[in-house]
C-alpha cells in the first residue's frame, strides 16, 4: 500500500519551524537525543513512533511545558525558548492535546477569548466584557470552520467531540498560530467525524499553518500527511516523503522489526468458522432496555464467538456493556448466562458469575492508578491470591502477576511497579490479565486498543483471539470498523439505543473481499442514512 | 547508589516522614524539659480515645470519603455507657451498648451515603448534630456520672507490668486495623476504591458495601473510644466529643493519609495523632499558655502537610524517573539508527 501524493508543492515552501539537535534527559536517561526536524509553511507533518519514542517530550519542549538540555528551535528564523505554555502560544505555537482543554461551562466565545477578554471601560473602570467586539473579531473565522453565530453563545458542554476539537483549532488561530501541534486529534472521534476533521486540517494547510500531527493511526496518513518523521528510542530516524513510502516500511522503522503489517491486514484465520449452532450459547439478552439509553436489545453469544458492537458515540455501546455487567440497572428485559437468568446488583456479581469487562477509558476506569501492576492484576479475583479466604498473600500475588507478565509480555522491570509508570499498551495488557484472572466465560471489551501503539494493538488482538479459541466468548465494542472486522464473527450496529443492523458471517464476507462494502454499510446504518449506491 | 535507592523508597512509604518528625520532637522535648519523660504515660493515656478516632478517620479517608460525626458519636457512646452503668446494668453489657452505639451510627452514615446517595460531608454533618444532640438530651444538658464498677474504671486506670490497660486495648485495636488495611481482601478493596472509585466499580468491587464497611469500622472505633473516654473521665459532659473529629482528621492528615483517598495506613495515622498530642504536651511543659494551643496545632497541621507533600514530591520524582526508563522500548543489539 503506497500513499498517493498529497500536495507536492509544499516541498518548496519555506521552512517555518526548524528544530535543531534537541536533547533532553531525565535523571540521566535520554528521552530525546539530537532530535531534528523541519516543518514547512502549509505542511502536514506527521510525527510517528511507538509509545515512549520521544514524541511527547518533543511536544512538551515545543509547547513550553519542559525545557531542552541542549539544542534549539527556530520559528521563522528566530530562536525560541518558551518558558511556559503561555510563552509558546504568544510566539505562535499552539498545542491541541488529546484531552480537552476547554472549560465546559463557558460558551464558545468565552472559551476562545479566555484570559484575554476584550473589555469595555466605563468611567475609567474595566467592567464589562465587550461581547460584540469579540464576536465580530472571530465570526468570520468561526464560520469558515462551520461554527455558526448562534453556536458562539452555547456552552462547550453541549457540543460533541468533533466540534470541541474544531473550537480549539479556531481558538488557536485567533492567537495567530503559525505552528499547530495536534496530539492524536482523532481519538474519541467517529469515522465520519474523522473525515470532517481531516477536511479542517487541509483547510489549515491551505492557510499556510504548519501542522505537526502526532498519531498512532498509520492508515489515517493516507492522502493527508505530506511528510512523516519517525521517532524511535528518543531519536528522529528519518523524515519520509509519504509519496513513496508504504505502511510496512514505516512500521519497520518505528519498531525496528517486521510487525507483519501491524494489524492492518485482516487476519482472522484463528476464528472458528464452524456453524454457530454447534456451539453452546453462553450469554443471551432478551429485549433488554434501560430508560432513555437502550431499547429492546436482544442477541445471543456462543462459546468461541466474538460479537462486535458498532455505532456512533452515544448510540448506547458502553451503556450496553454496563447494563450487562450490572454497573447500571436495566428497566426491563432478561439476561441469561449459560441458560440461567441473572440479575447482577453490582459488577462484583458479574465477575463471580464469569463475565469480565475491559473498560473504555483506560486512565479513568481501567487502571487503579496508585496500585502496583500485581495489585491491579489480582484485584478482580482476590481470593485467587489469598489464604483462609481473607488474608492476601503477597507471594502468591507476585507469582500470579509474574506469570501473566510473561504470558502477555507486559513490559515492566518488576510487577511491584506502580501501574501508572507503564506504557499505554502494557497497562492495557495488565487489565487484560486482570480480566483473564477472573476466569471469565464472557469477556466484554470496550475499545480494546485506544491509545495503544500499533505493535501493542496486534498483541491485544492476539490475546482476544486466543481467549475465544479456547472456548471463551467475547463482546468487542470499537469505533474503528476495521478493528471489528478483524475480530468479530457478527457485527451489531447500534443507533439511539437500538440495534439497527446485524452483519452475520463477517469472515466469509471478508474472504469475498467485501470489506469496503461492509464498512460503508455499517457507517450508513450508524448514521441512519440509506445505503448509498455509489460506494 | 544502594543507599540512594533505600532512601527514596523509604521516604515514599507513607508514615515514615511523620515517624521521623515524631522522634525528632520527642528528643527535643526530652532535651529541653527533663520532666517530659515522666509525663509520657499520662498524656498518652489522655490521648488514647483521640488516637482511636484518628485511625477510624484514616480508614474512611483512605476509602475516599470523610466522616465528621466521629467526635460526637464518641461522646454519645461515652454517655450511653455511663448512663447504663449508672442505671445498674452489668458492666460488660454497658460497654457493649457503648460500642454498639458507635457501630449503629457507622451503619447509619453508611446507609445514608450508599443507599440514598447523600454526600458524605453532608450526611456525617447531619449525624454529627444528631449524635451530639442526643447526648445533650440524655444528659439533660448537665453531666452523666455515677458508674460504680471497678472493672470499668480499670479499663484505663489498671495496668499490666506497669503499662496502662488502655494501651493494650487501643494497641490491639490499632494493630488489628493495620492488619486489616494492609493484609486483607477488604483492606485492598478500600485502597482500590479510594484510589479510583469508578475503576474499582468496573473491576468487580462492590463499592457500596466496601464504603459501608469503612463507615461501620470508623463508627465502631468511635464507640470504643467513647467507652475508654467514659472510663477515664468518670463523668460525661453534655458537649463531650465535639471538636474531636477535627483533631482526629488533622492527625490522620499530618500522618500522611491523603485526603484524595487511597494512601495511608493505621500506623501512619497513629504517628500523626501522637505528633499533634506530643506537641501540645511539650508546649505545655515548656510553659506556653494553653490559650495558644489552637494556633500552634493549626500551624503544626500546615507544616506537617507541607512536609509530607514535599517528601512525596521527591518520591514522585523518583517514580517519574522510573517511568522514563520503562517508556523506552527495549533496544536491539547493533541497532543505532
Amino acid at each position: 500500500m503506497s500513499f498517493p501524493t498529497a500536495l507536492s508543492t509544499t516541498r518548496s515552501a519555506p521552512i517555518i519551524l526548524d528544530i535543531r539537535q534537541i536533547s533532553k534527559s531525565y535523571q540521566g536517561v535520554a528521552a530525546l537525543e539530537n532530535a531534528s526536524l523541519q516543518v514547512r509553511k502549509g505542511e502536514i507533518h506527521a510525527v510517528l513512533g511507538g509509545n515512549g519514542a520521544g514524541k511527547s517530550t518533543l511536544i512538551g519542549i515545543l509547547s513550553g511545558v519542559t525545557q531542552p538540555d541542549s539544542g534549539e528551535f527556530l520559528l521563522e528564523g528566530s530562536a525560541l525558548a518558551p518558558r511556559n505554555p503561555r510563552d509558546a502560544i504568544k510566539s505562535g505555537i499552539t498545542t491541541i492535546y488529546q484531552e480537552l482543554s476547554l472549560v465546559p461551562a463557558l460558551t464558545t466565545l468565552e472559551n476562545i477569548f479566555l484570559g484575554r477578554e476584550l473589555i469595555i471601560e466605563r468611567a475609567g473602570m474595566k467592567v464589562l466584557l465587550d461581547r460584540k467586539k469579540m464576536k465580530n473579531e472571530v465570526i468570520e473565522l468561526a464560520q469558515i470552520f462551520g461554527i455558526s453565530k448562534d453556536e458562539l453563545d452555547i456552552p462547550i458542554s453541549e457540543f460533541g467531540a468533533l466540534k470541541k476539537k474544531v473550537i480549539e483549532i479556531v481558538k488557536a488561530l485567533t492567537f495567530d498560530a503559525r505552528i499547530l501541534i495536534l496530539d492524536e486529534p482523532t481519538s474519541g472521534l467517529e469515522e465520519e467525524e474523522r473525515l470532517h476533521l481531516f477536511d479542517h486540517m487541509r483547510n489549515l494547510r491551505s492557510r499556510g499553518v504548519g501542522l505537526i500531527w502526532v498519531t498512532h493511526h498509520l492508515d489515517e496518513l493516507h492522502g493527508l500527511a505530506d511528510v512523516a518523521t519517525i521517532f524511535r528510542d528518543g531519536r528522529t530516524l528519518e523524515s519520509l516523503n509519504l509519496e513513496n513510502s508504504t505502511v510496512g516500511e514505516i512500521t519497520n522503522l518505528m519498531f525496528g522489526i517486521q510487525s507483519n503489517e501491524a494489524g492492518l491486514r485482516t487476519k482472522n484465520d484463528r476464528l472458528q468458522k464452524d456453524d454457530k449452532s454447534n456451539r453452546p450459547e453462553v450469554l443471551s439478552l432478551h429485549a433488554v432496555s434501560r430508560a432513555g439509553v437502550l431499547r429492546d436489545i436482544s442477541f445471543s453469544l456462543h462459546a468461541g464467538e466474538v460479537i462486535g458492537i458498532s455505532g456512533l458515540a452515544g448510540a448506547g455501546r458502553t451503556e450496553l456493556a454496563r447494563v450487562i455487567m450490572g454497573i447500571d440497572t436495566r428497566t426491563s428485559g432478561q439476561i441469561f448466562l449459560k441458560g440461567k437468568e441473572v440479575n447482577f446488583k453490582s459488577s462484583a456479581f458479574a465477575y463471580k458469575a464469569g463475565i469480565a469487562m475491559l473498560p473504555e477509558d483506560r486512565k479513568q476506569l481501567g487502571i487503579i492508578s496508585g496500585l502496583s501492576v500485581a495489585e491491579n492484576i489480582s484485584i478482580s479475583n482476590l481470593s485467587s491470591v489469598s489464604r483462609f479466604g481473607f488474608i492476601i498473600s503477597r507471594k502468591k500475588e507476585r507469582e500470579l502477576a509474574t506469570k501473566y507478565k510473561e504470558i502477555l509480555s507486559i513490559r515492566t522491570p518488576s510487577v511491584n511497579q506502580k501501574i501508572n509508570n507503564l506504557s499505554g499498551g502494557s497497562q492495557q495488557k495488565a487489565i487484560v490479565a486482570r480480566c483473564l484472572n477472573s476466569k471469565p466465560s464472557v469477556l466484554i471489551i470496550d475499545e480494546p486498543t485506544q491509545g495503544v501503539d500499533v505493535a501493542a494493538k496486534t498483541e491485544v488482538h492476539e490475546l482476544i483471539r486466543d481467549f475465544t479459541s479456547k472456548g471463551g466468548a467475547a463482546i468487542v465494542i470499537a469505533s474503528e470498523i476495521q478493528e471489528l472486522l478483524e475480530l468479530s464473527h457478527e457485527i451489531l450496529v447500534l443507533r439511539n439505543g437500538s440495534i439497527v443492523g446485524r452483519i452475520e458471517n463477517v469472515q466469509n464476507s471478508i474472504e469475498k473481499s467485501r470489506v469496503v462494502e461492509i464498512k460503508a454499510e455499517v457507517l450508513a446504518l450508524s448514521a441512519g442514512k440509506r445505503l448509498k449506491n455509489e460506494i | 547508589m544502594k543507599f540512594k535507592n533505600f532512601f527514596f523508597r523509604s521516604v515514599s512509604i507513607t508514615g515514615v516522614p511523620i515517624f521521623g518528625l515524631l522522634i525528632l520532637i520527642v528528643a527535643l522535648f526530652q532535651f529541653v524539659v527533663p520532666i517530659f519523660n515522666a509525663t509520657v504515660g499520662d498524656y498518652i493515656t489522655n490521648l488514647v480515645p483521640v488516637l482511636l478516632l484518628t485511625v477510624g478517620a484514616a480508614i474512611v479517608i483512605i476509602g475516599g470519603s470523610i466522616d465528621l460525626s466521629i467526635g460526637t458519636v464518641c461522646g454519645l457512646s461515652a454517655g450511653i455507657t455511663m448512663w447504663t452503668l449508672a442505671s445498674g446494668l452489668p458492666t460488660a453489657l454497658s460497654i457493649l451498648l457503648g460500642v454498639a452505639t458507635g457501630t449503629f451510627f457507622g451503619l447509619l452514615n453508611g446507609f445514608l451515603i450508599t443507599k440514598f446517595g447523600i454526600n458524605d460531608f453532608i450526611a456525617t454533618l447531619a449525624t454529627l448534630n444528631i449524635s451530639g444532640g442526643l447526648l445533650i438530651v440524655l444528659s439533660q444538658a448537665t453531666e452523666l456520672y455515677g458508674a460504680e464498677s471497678e472493672f470499668f474504671t480499670s479499663l484505663v486506670y489498671g495496668s499490666f507490668f506497669g503499662i496502662p490497660t488502655s494501651f493494650f486495648i487501643a494497641g490491639a485495636i490499632i494493630l488489628l486495623m493495620q492488619f486489616l488495611l494492609l493484609k486483607t481482601i477488604l483492606g485492598r478493596r478500600i485502597f482500590a476504591m479510594g484510589n479510583s472509585g469508578a475503576a474499582a466499580n468496573v473491576a468487580g468491587i462492590n463499592v457500596r458495601n466496601v464504603k459501608l464497611a469503612t463507615f461501620v469500622l470508623s463508627g465502631t472505633l468511635a464507640g470504643c473510644a467513647g467507652v475508654l473516654l467514659a472510663s477515664r473521665l468518670g463523668g460525661v459532659q453534655a458537649f463531650l466529643g465535639l471538636g474531636y473529629e477535627f483533631t482526629a482528621i488533622a492527625g490522620a492528615v499530618v500522618g500522611g493519609v491523603s485526603l484524595a483517598g487511597g494512601r495511608g495506613s493505621a500506623a501512619a495515622a497513629l504517628a500523626g495523632g501522637l505528633f499533634i498530642g506530643t506537641l501540645a504536651q511539650g508546649l505545655q511543659l515548656i510553659g506556653v499558655e494553653p490559650i495558644f494551643f489552637g494556633i500552634v496545632s493549626g500551624l503544626a497541621l500546615i507544616i506537617g502537610v507541607i512536609f509530607d507533600q514535599k517528601i512525596q514530591d521527591i518520591g514522585q520524582l523518583r517514580s517519574r524517573f522510573d517511568s522514563r526508563v520503562l517508556a523506552q522500548p527495549p533496544r536491539k543489539e547493533g541497532d543505532h539508527g
